[in-house]
């Protein structure tokens, strides 16, 4: 199982996106090379769910979009006690579902 | 391009069901059918709306099966999954299938049956349509986007929960004189946020909203007929006609836009209808939109620009939105209230307009409404159709 994250970099135009797409969303070229998402940055937004989603039993799930230093934004899930919208964190990857026997790894961001 | 006019409009009571899907399917359409009062005239066309039945209700080609049940035979059919916005994309469909001459009368109704699973299955069921990769495997869901964006608007427009609970108590009050709507109850600003017992009886679902700033799970089929204006012009009723329709994509993963707590595909859809309408926001008289969360009732009403952005909570407040204000928002209930049976809702705004224009709302009425406006949501904004009614004469 591949425990990174991928985004792509446009080899025509430089524009870095996350997720990946068929074409790059800035001029349309189809000649992307990928780049693992990692580093820090801050909390955009987030939420505390309540009402969970399958595969997981817990009390609440942690949710976030964050603003990573090189500008790409991602959506994870928050691993910090005290959340607070702007406050600097760093990506770490994990197991973000298990669904059965299959784990899922993606990013969970932790305070700096 | 010809004119095309709605000439029937029915509904199901939304809420839970106990016919399957396709008397759901019949009894809105009927409504629609007789409400139409065609003659002799021939339905030529079946558009159906449904996002799940595949998965909900292990049922496919759900508009073959209502041509065949209808006596509509060989009406041209087909099925359209739009996600939450698959109703406007029907309804858009039937107008263009009859703006190009292909058909003369269409049949466009919207289904589902949401309640036939449990609701960590319903759940589950609309987040499929997050991203795959950067959203869903996280556990994301249509309340935790709704979630992220209020906390983000909230902060960045000076909004609270008495603003949220606001567009919740207004639209329980206005889903009191619907007889179709889910929730019939009275809400209040003690019940759900500032009595003690607000707690227990408003819990958290995606902070910082709660239960009543979230649509129930309802089952629900809403239908309209779709004819061309000469038709229409021979029934001698007050003729609603189709004056725009418009439709825009966003980004699919949310965090992917410039800035999140805009709505561009809202912006673009309703600036699309507006144009081809020849109308602007300003002469809208009655609105209805898809306030699946609280917060999307007013981001909405400043992106399809009924108000200035950030300024939406202050009409909200003033009253201006109210079924006697000056621009009156879900008279229905909205989604909130009346329910969303998702591939029925964006169907059932235009009946609810329908039956606005034509002066048949009840105790609901909007006073002389002349235009009007709808705005079915899809996935977290990726794909919005608007689409705005007229009453001719």
């Amino acid at each position: 199982m591949d425990e990174k994250v991928y985004g792509a970099r446009c080899k025509d135009c430089g524009k870095e996106t996350y997720p990946v797409h068929a074409r790059c969303p800035e001029c349309g070229s189809e000649a992307l090379e990928p780049i693992e998402i990692t580093g820090e940055g801050k909390v955009l937004t987030y939420t505390d769910l309540y009402a969970l989603p399958l595969d997981y039993e817990r009390r609440y799930l942690r949710l976030a979009i964050v603003e990573l230093d090189s500008g790409l934004r991602a959506t994870g899930q928050l691993l910090d006690e005290k959340p607070k919208i702007g406050k600097r964190v760093k990506t770490t990857i994990g197991v973000v579902r298990q669904s059965g026997d299959r784990k899922i790894h993606g990013l969970r961001f932790v305070p700096v | 391009m010809r004119p095309v006019a709605v000439i029937g409009a029915g509904m199901t009571k939304f809420g839970r069901s106990e016919w399957p899907l396709l008397k759901l399917m019949n009894v809105a359409s009927l409504a629609a059918l007789r409400d139409a009062n065609l003659g002799d005239v021939k339905v030529d066309g079946v558009v159906v709306a449904n996002m799940g039945a595949a998965r909900l209700n292990k049922q496919t080609a759900l508009a073959s099966a209502l041509a065949d049940s209808l006596n509509l035979l060989p009406a041209m059919a087909e099925s359209v999954e739009n996600g939450p916005a698959s109703g406007a994309s029907a309804f858009k469909i039937g107008y263009q299938a009859i703006a190009s001459r292909m058909a003369d009368v269409v049949l466009v109704t919207g289904v589902e049956m949401m309640r036939a699973v449990n609701n960590l299955e319903a759940t589950d069921f609309v987040a499929s349509l997050t991203h795959p990769e950067a959203e869903y495997i996280y556990g994301v869901t249509l309340p935790a986007l709704a979630g992220m964006f209020a906390r983000l608007y909230m902060e960045r427009y000076g909004i609270t929960r008495e603003h949220l609970a606001m567009v919740a108590i207004k639209n329980h009050a206005n889903a009191m004189k619907n007889p179709y709507a889910h929730i019939h109850q009275t809400v209040t600003m003690e019940g759900i946020l500032t009595a003690p017992e607000a707690v227990v009886n408003n819990p958290p679902i995606a902070e910082p909203l709660h239960m009543f700033d979230c649509c129930p799970v309802s089952d629900g089929a809403a239908a309209v007929v779709l004819a061309t204006q000469e038709i229409a012009e021979k029934l001698g009723r007050p003729i609603v006609r189709v004056a725009g329709i418009g439709q825009a994509t966003d980004t699919h993963a949310v965090h992917e836009r410039p800035d999140p707590t805009e709505l561009t595909a809202v912006r673009l859809a309703a600036q699309r209808a507006f144009a081809m309408a020849g109308l602007s926001a300003q002469d809208i008289d009655v609105a209805e939109l898809h306030d699946a969360f609280t917060i999307l009732e007013i981001a909405e009403s400043e992106e399809v620009g009924f108000f200035k952005k950030g300024e939406g909570h202050k009409a909200l407040a003033a009253g201006v939105t109210s079924l006697v204000g000056k621009l009156p928002i879900n008279p229905s209930g909205g989604l909130k209230a009346k329910g969303h049976p998702v591939g029925a809702t964006g169907v059932a705004q235009l009946v609810e307009l329908t039956w606005q224009l034509r002066g048949e709302a009840g105790e609901r009425q909007v006073e002389s409404a002349k235009n009007a406006f709808a705005c079915n949501f899809g996935g977290f904004g990726n794909n919005v159709v608007a689409t705005v009614l007229t009453r001719e004469g």
